[in-house]
């Protein structure tokens, strides 16, 4: 070892030494991430392509010619799954576009205005990470009959906006806090409103937050099982995870290859979620909206 | 509402007197704009919570909502049924279980990633896709590979390794049901621990560990003096979030399992649900919810007590 490098490594390896082994260690994780993480995608999409005869019966790992086919896919114009996607879609963008809009304005107010209990406000907002669907939706199972919101999307979409709200709000206020005032300062000279202001020049700066805060709610609302279970009842109205755990209990013939060919139709839209919009999305964990 | 350009005096629009009003302007301007957030909370978390404890006092049949007075017979209830410590006790296993293994694997991958320079999009792309993808969906794949007829993880643990026999189904037997069910969530909630940890690394600076080098510090001083210290903060906030939330997960085991072989994965909330549905004694089951309510209660206290989000407020990022 030379005198110029830093001296005794870790197992007493030189400073080369270590760096090769760190980058072993740094390549085999890479492979075992990579390898663990993709593998279940994988394997759904290779399944979803395989005959459904040949998925019940035995082990394949690649839909070769003899077993290939596309028939699985026909499941997605059954009218019942169509009804549990459709649902699914409608709620994911009605829980968007709220918590976009409730967000955006406490975030501005928070960051803008001065009021009250501002301080006490943003941490019992904290709380909200703690709020469990399935401790909250029993007790609002009997609340929604009671005022006529069960069964209906718009019931499952506050109670997703509910829970999307502490990480959209800190997100927002955090955002909003990093625009200079200047800017609105500027725009109220000329003569604009402070809705005018908000309007138009702390929006259109804010589309990565909003972004940001519309991948999580799409998240979460793609996600939801349990608030779904629970406030959907009846089998016309409920979203795709209660709907087709349902389909699996009562349906004659449901093939598991049919299973993997919708889960792969619904798993489209947030892997190229993850993909294209990854820079918004560690944007969105980097202003530490915790 | 009125603007400062007086655009607001136009006839036929009550006029506002700001000035004379007891609060500021802004004061209600900036009530205003959190509003619908706080009613949103009264809805989703306050008055669910009332309602709960309310119910328990009663006796209730699900799909007949003849409430009856019956006080705190429902808690007593509650504290005697076996199925309820049985389910604590899996609840608390299962619970310990998933954090450890979660934290575990979501620290190691938050390092990785933080360290890598080649292929990192597509690699947080694999990790976010975990994230992203839905539960439901996990289940499926899951209950698809441990199949017994042509499932190919029940394949190479009943034929490679032995562990199950040939024709069971290891999410029925009563040994694995609980360890796959860990492992399974692990493979989609362990990249919870890696967003948080990840974006925590990101903002060490660089400088510091050149410093280090410089001063001939060694990878593992390295990480033990300027990395770690940095994660304890954080890495708190994320135990002490992912065991509540193990605590109360519902929806994989429900997917998975349904509670079952028996109880084997009986835990409170899976308790709690097969109560309102299975014997149909909501007051019951808001009990339980009442329960594992004081728990999260407590929880929020700890977590407010390590973690104070004042300092974040302060903070003008």
């Amino acid at each position: 070892m030379s005198q110029s490098e830093p001296p005794g490594g870790v197992f007493g390896l030189s400073y080369d030494g270590e760096t090769r082994v760190s980058e072993a260690l740094k390549l085999v994780s890479t492979a075992i991430i990579v390898l663990v993480g993709a593998w279940p995608i994988y394997w759904m999409t290779q399944l979803a392509f395989t005959q459904y005869e040949t998925v019940e019966s035995a082990v394949t790992v690649f839909p070769t010619p003899d077993i290939f086919t596309f028939d699985n896919f026909n499941v997605l114009t059954d009218p019942e799954m169509y009804t549990y996607m459709f649902n699914t879609v409608v709620v994911a963008i009605g829980t968007i576009v709220t918590v976009v809009l409730v967000s955006l304005i406490a975030g501005y107010g928070l960051a803008r205005l001065e009021f009250p209990q501002k301080e006490n406000f943003a941490r019992i907002l904290l709380i909200g990470y703690l709020f469990s669907p399935i401790v909250i939706g029993i007790p609002l199972y009997q609340i929604w009959q009671n005022i006529g919101l069960l069964g209906t999307r718009f019931g499952l979409i506050i109670a997703l906006s509910a829970i999307s709200m502490p990480f959209a709000v800190w997100l927002m206020w955090k955002y909003i806090m990093t625009i200079p005032e200047a800017h609105e300062e500027a725009a109220w000279v000329d003569g604009a409103s402070r809705w005018r202001g908000f309007r138009d020049v702390v929006v259109p700066q804010c589309r990565p937050a909003i972004i940001a805060a519309a991948l999580f709610a799409f998240a979460l609302a793609w996600n939801d099982f349990t608030f779904a279970q629970i406030l959907l009842p009846q089998t016309e109205t409920t979203t795709f995870a209660p709907g087709i755990l349902r389909a699996m209990g009562q349906a004659q013939f449901l093939p598991d290859a049919y299973l993997m060919a919708i889960s792969l139709a619904m798993t489209l839209p947030p892997l190229l979620f993850a993909y294209f919009m990854q820079s918004y999305l560690l944007k969105g964990f980097q202003v530490r909206a915790l | 509402m009125a603007s400062e350009t007086g655009e607001s005096i136009r006839p036929g629009r009550t006029y506002i007197p700001w000035d004379d009003l007891p609060v500021q302007r802004e004061t209600i301007a900036g009530i205003g704009t959190v509003l619908p957030v706080v009613v949103l909370y009264l809805l989703i978390a306050v008055l669910p919570i009332v309602f709960a404890f309310w119910a328990s006092l009663h006796e209730i049949h699900t799909l007949n909502p003849e409430w009856q007075w019956a006080g705190l017979s429902n808690y007593r209830e509650v504290l005697e049924i076996s199925t309820f410590w049985g389910s604590l006790w899996r609840g608390i296993v299962y619970m310990v279980g998933s954090t450890l293994l979660q934290l575990g694997v979501g620290l190691w991958m938050a390092l990785v990633l933080n360290r890598i320079t080649r292929g990192q999009k597509l690699l947080t792309a694999v990790v976010f896709t975990a994230y992203l993808i839905p539960t439901i969906i996990v289940s499926l794949v899951a209950m698809r590979v441990f199949d017994p007829a042509g499932g190919v993880f029940q394949m190479i643990g009943a034929e490679w390794l032995g562990l199950w026999g040939g024709r069971e189904a290891p999410l029925g037997s009563r040994d694995w049901a609980m360890r796959l069910l860990i492992l399974i969530g692990t493979w989609k909630f362990a990249v919870f621990v890696t967003i948080f940890t990840l974006a925590q690394l990101r903002a060490i600076p660089d400088r510091f560990y050149e410093a280090a080098k410089v001063c001939g510090a060694n990878r593992w001083q390295m990480f033990r003096d300027i990395t770690l210290p940095r994660l304890v903060g954080i890495v708190t906030v994320v135990v002490l979030l992912r065991s509540v939330f193990m605590f109360n997960k519902f929806d994989i085991i429900w997917q998975l399992t349904e509670g079952g072989p028996g109880n084997a994965t009986t835990t409170l909330p899976v308790l709690a649900y097969k109560t309102v549905y299975t014997e149909q004694a909501y007051g019951l089951a808001n009990a339980i919810s009442v329960v594992m309510f004081l728990f999260l209660f407590a929880s929020a206290i700890i977590y407010f007590k390590i973690f104070n989000p004042s300092e974040e407020v302060e903070t003008t990022t």
